[in-house]
């Protein structure tokens, strides 16, 4: 909505760091007054709160200032427990806007992914937006035919090996894979720097943790699956049962459990710790990162547009807004997550995104669980 | 007598009997119609099975983990059944039968742990008893550093017993309460034993009763996702979530067939125990047999009824408290808990309960008062959608109303629907069960006065059954206020619920934020409770 005059401006932003940068972009000028801004929202709003936020610089990259307006209503299907986090975010994107509402579903990722082929083989898609704390889920949703095209400016906004290879999806927000260990019980220098040696290591023998069934670790497997093979994953997982490992329903709880030192160490996404350190400041607890392997696989939470949708456009500015600096921002501080665009930096000492040593594969590929959960019943992990 | 006159008489008793042959097939074509509704998810269920590859379906079925969950939850099964009977049955003797003191409140609070959801309760039990538990907490200052785990078989079956005993305590009171207890006085009055009076009189005609709420509490157990989720045992429901969430929906569908399979089992086995139902219910007599009088055993007794109500009511309620106490400078998050959502939940449970009585009617009069296995075949169906996850229901559903009413998908109507497969057989068994007491020859006296068959119904049928259905309704209404699974994939879009909110905010991990909600949720729950007992009187 390029041709708003200062008058009638309907944004309600207050010019943020990325202000200046703003004042490039033609015909905007008149985005900034700041008449309407008593209601409006900040980037304290998208900011959480506690100590792994103080003190924290403003995230560059493109403020919502610099975006179109979002105009008319959207229906967004939303996807994981996490995924509750986001319907915060939909709501500060409602208060910024006066004419603008999103309707959304909120369910498991894969439910939703059923639900969306389901629909779509159907012909009644329902929703414009995929919004999805697993790449499997949004790659099961695109290999199913059921996504259209993002646009450039969103897919150009994040490194590549954090979206679809064929632009049908864009993370963003990131996870890492990690090893939450108690820092009471090990030292850095215990743990190896790939998970094929975790069974020979003898520090880990009867003390680690896992939760098989939960969606993340199956995803981690099946990195390992594309990363080596589907033998490597195999024998690696009865291997570490036969090294004793303790079973888990989830990773909050895989992690809690280190912190409590009923374990020594564990397998989990990164921002679990994140969690119980900001509920409990002096849990001795820490994160290792392992090297190359699928235990440093990074997973996201991204976004698609469903093919159904007839408001391509509007969902396009959508997802452009999700990767402001604001919106990442708020990944970043509320969710502990990894920000999926340069400006905007991880809390407390995780080390940058950029730092990681991921795996070399297709997130895409991730969306084949059924064949990981095949394997794991198989090796009887599940 | 003219001839006209005989000519008459002779037609009119043809067109009786014509009218009586047309009623009990209009039952049957309506019952048949609803029985292939309510059946009608589980041919999603084949028809997704049919589609696995028989290499990848021969390793499912026999692979250690299928053999494991099965041997698991039939242990569970049978143990949290049993515990049920050890509960349930005392307590409905205590308060029917004896001069406990109070019996009107314990009556109360034996029942109301039905209305908390058994997810809740697990939770309330780790926060209080788990490894970083209130217990915990309380005795590390004394040195107790260690306290048996509450998690796996014991924890699982200690809590679902608790939450789900209700069941058999509601039916095995029913059934005291409509029985003639001047049978149990001529037992005693020849000389048998307080307990051999029990064992003889008593106990064969309340066993279709505990077999009856026995039932609803084994296929609840087969049928429970949440629990033994949150207590980490593993049972088959684990198994098919674990499926649902890979996208395997063919493996999930043959895993569904399974426990379809155990659920037949135990249908097979209450249909045993329950046939003697005949004499069960219609003996209803006026009289009540004489209360024992319970001595010195009254403390011990009152004991037994407030240790219940403290693990099911007291201790849940009181965790739920503490969190909101301890949430009250938590940070909170954004999700506003509204009138709305109340509101929701109560018009979706009311318009189950409605539904489930009207489907329930006819089931259950069929089932009553036809003769013959075939006869009561629908009833047995209706449990058959009780014994399935609700996410299976889900799935099925969503596939079911996309291809065939497309202009019904994610409206309520699908939703309710939902309730109504998955909790009918709580209104078919109260509703049959008040069937069997209404003594035959009234209808038939209606009928000799003239009236039409439906007007004799209403006029002298339903007064009768009248209790029974409100009990049914009350059921179903606060079953359906505790579901979870289904809700959340059958709801229409920004349709939440009291349940879908509490879902939400735990998921964020805000889990204060569940406490209101939670309390609301069983307060609401507790109304419909009292109901109940008010019809059962």
């Amino acid at each position: 909505m390029t041709n708003d005059t200062s008058g009638s401006s309907r944004r309600r932003f207050l010019a943020l760091g990325g202000a200046t940068a703003a004042g490039a972009l033609a015909g905007c000028a008149g985005l900034f007054s700041n008449e309407n801004n008593q209601a409006g929202v900040s980037l304290s709003d998208f900011r959480g709160s506690g100590p792994l936020v103080e003190s924290r610089g403003q995230p560059d990259g493109t403020s919502i200032a610099d975006l179109p307006d979002l105009e008319g209503s959207l229906t967004v299907y939303l996807g994981g427990g996490e995924g509750g986090l986001y319907v915060e975010l939909l709501d500060l994107f409602e208060q910024a806007y006066d004419n603008f509402s999103v309707n959304h579903r909120l369910d498991s990722s894969s439910s939703l992914a059923n639900t969306i082929i389901e629909e779509n083989a159907a012909g009644a898609t329902e929703a414009d937006l995929f919004m999805s704390v697993d790449a499997g889920s949004l790659g099961a949703v695109a290999n199913a035919g059921a996504t259209q095209s993002l646009p450039s400016e969103a897919l150009n906004a994040v490194p590549g090996s954090f979206q679809d290879g064929d632009g049908r999806w864009v993370g963003f927000a990131g996870r890492a894979r990690a090893i939450p260990y108690n820092t009471d019980q090990l030292s850095p220098s215990d743990i190896p720097n790939t998970v094929s040696e975790f069974p020979n290591t003898a520090a880990l023998e009867g003390t680690m943790g896992w939760a098989p069934s939960y969606g993340a670790f199956q995803s981690f497997i099946t990195a390992m699956r594309l990363n080596k093979s589907d033998e490597a994953a195999r024998s690696w997982l009865s291997e570490m049962q036969n090294h004793g490992i303790t079973e888990y329903g989830n990773e909050f709880a895989v992690s809690n459990s280190v912190a409590d030192g009923e374990l020594a160490a564990g397998f989990a996404n990164h921002y679990y710790s994140l969690r119980v350190t900001s509920a409990r400041k002096n849990a001795p607890l820490d994160l290792y990162f392992t090297e190359g392997d699928a235990g440093a696989l990074v997973n996201v939470s991204g976004l698609e547009i469903l093919s159904g949708s007839e408001k391509s456009e509007l969902a396009g500015n959508f997802v452009r807004h999700v990767l402001s600096s604001e919106a990442q921002e708020f990944f970043a501080t509320r969710t502990f997550a990894y920000p999926m665009i340069s400006g905007v930096k991880p809390v407390g000492d995780l080390p940058r995104v950029d730092d990681l040593n991921p795996p070399d594969i297709d997130l895409t590929e991730l969306a084949d669980v059924s064949g990981t959960v095949d394997l794991m019943r198989d090796v009887g992990v599940l | 007598m003219g001839t006209s006159d005989r000519l008459e008489r002779i037609r009119e008793r043809a067109n009786v009997t014509d009218r009586d042959a047309d009623e009990p097939t209009v039952l049957a074509a309506v019952v048949l119609a609803i029985s292939l509704l309510l059946l009608s998810p589980i041919a999603w269920v084949l028809l997704e099975a049919s589609e696995m590859q028989a290499g990848r379906l021969i390793e499912l079925v026999a692979s250690e983990t299928t053999t494991t969950v099965t041997v698991n939850t039939l242990i569970l099964v049978v143990a949290v059944t049993a515990l049920s009977v050890l509960i349930g049955v005392p307590l409905a003797l205590l308060t029917v039968q004896t001069d406990l003191p109070f019996k009107r409140f314990w009556t109360v609070t034996a029942a109301l742990p039905l209305v908390v959801p058994s997810y809740i309760g697990a939770f309330a039990f780790v926060s209080a008893f788990g490894p970083r538990g209130e217990l915990a907490d309380l005795l590390s200052p004394l040195g107790i550093q260690q306290i048996p785990t509450i998690y796996g078989l014991t924890g699982t079956a200690l809590v679902l017993t608790l939450f789900t005993y209700p069941y058999v305590f509601l039916t095995t009171r029913a059934s005291l309460i409509s029985f003639d207890g001047t049978v149990v006085e001529a037992a005693r009055s020849l000389n048998a034993s307080r307990w051999d009076a029990f064992k003889r009189v008593t106990l064969p005609q309340i066993l279709p009763g505990i077999a009856a709420g026995a039932l609803l509490v084994a296929l609840y157990t087969l049928s429970d996702f949440g629990t033994p989720a949150i207590m980490r045992y593993d049972v088959f429901t684990r198994m098919i979530f674990v499926e649902e969430q890979a996208r395997n929906l063919d493996a999930a569908a043959v895993l569904s067939l399974l426990l379809l399979v155990l659920a037949m089992a135990i249908l097979a086995v209450e249909s045993r125990i329950g046939a003697g139902r005949d004499g069960a219910y219609v003996s209803s007599g006026d009289r009540r047999a004489g209360e024992i009088k319970l001595g010195y055993w009254k403390l011990p007794a009152m004991g037994f009824c407030a240790l219940i109500a403290a693990l099911c009511l007291a201790l849940p309620i009181g965790i739920l408290g503490l969190w909101l106490v301890r949430s009250a400078d938590a940070t909170q998050a954004g999700f506003v808990f509204e009138l709305q959502h109340v509101t929701n939940s109560v018009t979706l449970a009311a318009a189950a309960a409605g539904l489930c009585v009207v489907v329930a009617l006819p089931i259950a009069y069929l089932s009553a008062r036809g003769d013959g296995t075939l006869s009561s075949l629908p009833e047995r169906v209706s449990y058959v959608g009780y014994a399935v996850p609700g996410v299976v229901i889900g799935l099925s559903l969503i596939y079911l109303a996309l291809r065939f009413v497309p202009f019904l998908y994610q409206s309520l109507f699908v939703l309710v629907f939902a309730y109504v497969v998955r909790f009918l057989p709580q209104a078919v068994g109260t509703t049959e069960s008040s069937v069997l007491q209404v003594d035959p020859s009234y209808i038939e006296a209606a009928r000799s006065l003239g009236y039409g068959p439906i007007t004799s119904f209403r006029k002298v049928v339903l007064p009768l059954v009248a209790p029974g259905i409100a009990a049914g309704a009350a059921l179903v209404f606060l079953t359906t206020m505790k579901e979870l699974p289904a809700t959340l994939m059958l709801r229409p879009i920004g349709f939440e619920t009291i349940v879908t909110y509490i879902w939400l905010v735990r998921g964020a991990a805000y889990q204060g934020q569940a406490a209101v909600p939670a309390l609301i949720l069983v307060g609401v729950s507790g109304l419909s409770m009292l109901i109940i007992l008010r019809q059962e009187g």
